[in-house]
């Protein structure tokens, strides 16, 4: 006798199927990384140590740099006397390539002595046409060089500056008012070149020295509107120095040959103040060195981006997650997603709190204003730098995840990352030769820090968003080959 | 079978058995080589300018940067491996005496470091010997400050096996001990690059681990120093014996 069983409903979840579309795979990503300790300690520790490291460069740096003269005034002026309003043209010929700053150009000045007044138009070999004045006042015109012709006029206070491929044709490049300015004043042609940097290498670092450089230029076809009785007295040169005295340490005081109507005129020095670009008080970069703390932070950023592949694979949830969602892919998009996000988020308080927290210190240790002005967000170059470093950071935790899910091991993966981004710094500078040095900037994934750099500085390999390039394509490449193994091999 | 010798045979056998060893000693000691082939090779040429002065002994064993790495991944995880699979709970069945243990680990580890990096530190030598840079005589370990930076770099090898170890046992898991000895080793020289005051960086070359520890490499302009060759080991050894101590403490007083 056979007894069947009473037919019991066969069982079922409860629990409604669910999709596993991105979205669901992302929030699960998301649960997963924000419920796991070591994701909220790693972004604590990031934020923690990138201020801490901050506050301690900031507290042991210090400058002198708003110490010395506010403005240098040293160049060669082949120069007459003006009454009153008028108009000076002038074609430069050619100007030699002495220093990306050297000047050649003609200029209105109240007299001969260092630091008075002026305005003047001028060539430089790298930067273009530049209108200038008071040593404060930078135009910058149009992008061409020597050959290029120049117009100053005056009218009253007021003075205005041309320039003109071919002395016909005039495009205005600035105007500025010199309040005070004498009926009678100077009037010429100018050519000075500051110093250049040498670099040298030394055990450990990089370090600069100055020296001078001579400019050279070519003027012709020299009018001044209208002709004045004076003028018989003719052209004179004269090297004019801050402080009256020769200028010293250079090779040679200006010269000034004249033949024809046409003036070659040699000058070393330079006319800038704080708001021309050649003027550089100190060339330390405050706000990459407020941001250095991510050196450290870093540390913390590599081992969350290498835990959220490792650790899954450690106790094998990610075979849960694998049944889960099938498509591999997708689930290594969305921890990228996750990832990135959330180290993006961690890192932008981060530099916000670093930049900030480190100025006051800083200003405390000489980095004020003028030479060092305090830096805003308002600042393009800023503010790239503050949300720079957080894109770094978040692409360098995918780069970090993407060497994780290929190693599957946290202590090789955070050995490796580290090997690339922090060791290469360390040789560079350790390396005997500069251009080695500045290749491991370049090439290894620490150019992406160069996102941090708001002023030009002798030592810097690679531009910001190049920089950042680099470091983006080794994140892609991690992830790519994460992407293609995850396919290949069993979880 | 409890003594120390014991549990030393112990700690050897499970050492040698794990692939990762064999992995991470050959790293080390082909990061030595191969670093310091490149490093002297940068040399050659008119790359290295006027006023350019170069350390060719330290230069030479400039793979220590890369090659205390995996010896940092062998140390850590001699301790933290055995967390992640629970072994550690047979093994303190095995070896109750957990300072005999934990030292145990200790000699295991640092010799097996302290011999491949002697391995390692010859083939750099010999690599700095047969490169012939342009003027320069070939290194030799005859010289006292040379084979100083020979002898240190291992001693250096052997004191950061130690401190990875202690780290390992005060932090019981793999990502976070790597972390910590990498930063407490890497961080202090990059951010030293940033300082501009002399004093403050002096201080930080003086006693931060890495930058003191590796001032025995130094055989040119001693006068440069901030702190001596054998007392910068000295700082380091310092650390490892702190590291430890902690991992120690904490081995001993917390649950397995």
């Amino acid at each position: 006798m056979t007894r069947t069983a009473p037919s019991a409903p066969a069982y079922r979840s409860s629990v409604g199927t669910a999709r596993d579309g991105f979205v669901q795979i992302l929030r699960s990503e998301w649960t997963k990384v924000r419920s796991v300790r070591s994701t909220v300690w790693c972004a604590l520790a990031a934020i923690g140590l990138t201020v801490l490291v901050s506050l301690l460069t900031s507290a042991s740096s210090t400058t002198d740099a708003n110490s010395g003269p506010a403005f240098v005034d040293q160049f060669t002026f082949v120069h007459q006397r003006m009454d009153g309003d008028g108009t000076f043209v002038v074609h430069v010929a050619s100007q030699r390539d002495s220093q990306e700053w050297a000047k050649a150009g003609i200029m209105i000045k109240e007299n001969l002595t260092g630091g008075s007044p002026y305005a003047a138009v001028m060539v430089t070999p790298r930067h273009g046409v530049r209108m200038q004045a008071g040593f404060t006042t930078d135009v910058a015109g149009s992008g061409a060089g020597a050959p290029r012709w120049l117009m100053l006029t005056r009218s009253g206070a007021t003075i205005a500056g041309y320039e003109s491929a071919d002395g016909t044709t005039w495009h205005h490049a600035g105007t500025v008012q010199l309040p005070g300015l004498p009926r009678t004043a100077e009037l010429g042609m100018f050519v000075t070149s500051p110093n250049g940097l040498r670099v040298t290498k030394t055990s450990g670092g990089v370090s600069t020295s100055g020296y001078a450089t001579v400019g050279t230029a070519a003027f012709d076809h020299v009018s001044v509107q209208p002709a004045v009785p004076q003028q018989l007295r003719g052209w004179t040169g004269q090297t004019v120095t801050d402080d009256g005295a020769p200028p010293t340490g250079g090779p040679a005081t200006g010269t000034f040959t004249e033949a024809d109507g046409a003036f070659t005129v040699t000058g070393t020095g330079d006319i800038a103040g704080y708001g021309i670009p050649s003027f550089q008080a100190g060339d330390d970069d405050i706000v990459a060195n407020s941001l250095s703390g991510v050196q450290l932070g870093l540390l913390a950023v590599v081992a969350l981006g290498v835990l959220a592949a490792t650790a899954e694979y450690r106790t094998g949830m990610v075979r849960t997650t694998f049944a889960a969602s099938p498509r591999r892919r997708r689930v290594l998009v969305a921890k990228g997603v996750v990832v990135g996000g959330v180290v993006f988020l961690a890192g932008l308080v981060a530099s916000l709190v670093a930049l900030f927290a480190a100025q006051p210190e800083l200003r405390h240790n000489g980095f004020r204003p003028p030479a060092y002005p305090s830096p805003s967000l308002a600042d393009p170059t800023v503010l790239r730098a503050v949300v720079g470093t957080a894109l770094v950071l978040a692409v360098l935790a995918v780069f970090s995840l993407g060497v994780g899910l290929v190693l599957r091991r946290s202590a090789r993966a955070i050995v490796l990352v580290i090997a690339l981004v922090l060791v290469p710094q360390i040789v560079a500078a350790f390396v005997p030769s500069l251009s080695v040095q500045m290749w491991i900037d370049r090439l290894t994934p620490v150019a992406g820090l160069a996102i941090q750099h708001t002023r030009p500085r002798f030592d810097y390999a690679i531009g910001p968003w190049a920089g950042f390039a680099v470091l983006c394509a080794y994140a892609a490449a991690a992830m790519a080959a994460a992407m293609w193994l995850v396919r290949r091999r069993d979880a | 079978m409890t003594g120390g010798g014991a549990a030393v045979r112990m700690e050897w056998t499970k050492l040698r058995t794990v692939p990762s060893t064999a992995w991470s000693l050959l790293a080390l000691v082909t990061l030595m080589v191969a670093a310091s082939a490149l490093l002297l090779w940068t040399l050659g040429g008119a790359a290295c300018g006027t006023g350019c002065d170069p350390d060719l002994p330290r230069l030479s064993l400039g793979g220590i940067y890369l090659a205390q790495l995996p010896v940092v991944v062998l140390s850590v995880l001699a301790v933290t491996a055995e967390y992640e699979t629970m072994m550690i709970r047979t093994t303190l069945a095995a070896q109750p005496r957990r300072l005999t243990l934990l030292g145990a680990k200790a000699a295991v580890v640092s010799a097996a470091v302290l011999v491949a990096g002697l391995v390692g530190v010859l083939g750099a030598w010999a690599v700095g010997r047969s490169v012939r840079v342009g003027g320069y005589p070939p290194v030799s370990p005859a010289d006292a400050a040379t084979g100083r930076a020979y002898l240190g770099t291992v001693v250096y090898l052997g004191l950061v096996a130690l401190l990875s170890l202690g780290v390992g046992a005060l932090v019981r898991h793999t990502a976070g001990a790597v972390t910590t000895v990498i930063g407490l080793l890497y961080v202090a020289p990059i951010v030293g690059q940033l300082i501009t005051d002399e004093r403050w960086r002096s201080r930080v070359e003086r006693y931060a681990p890495m930058s003191a520890g590796l001032s025995v490499q130094a055989t040119r302009h001693l006068e440069r120093l901030a702190v001596a060759p054998w007392r910068g080991v000295g700082v380091l050894a310092v650390y490892a014996v702190v590291a430890l101590l902690l991992g120690a403490v904490v081995f001993r007083v917390r649950d397995a």
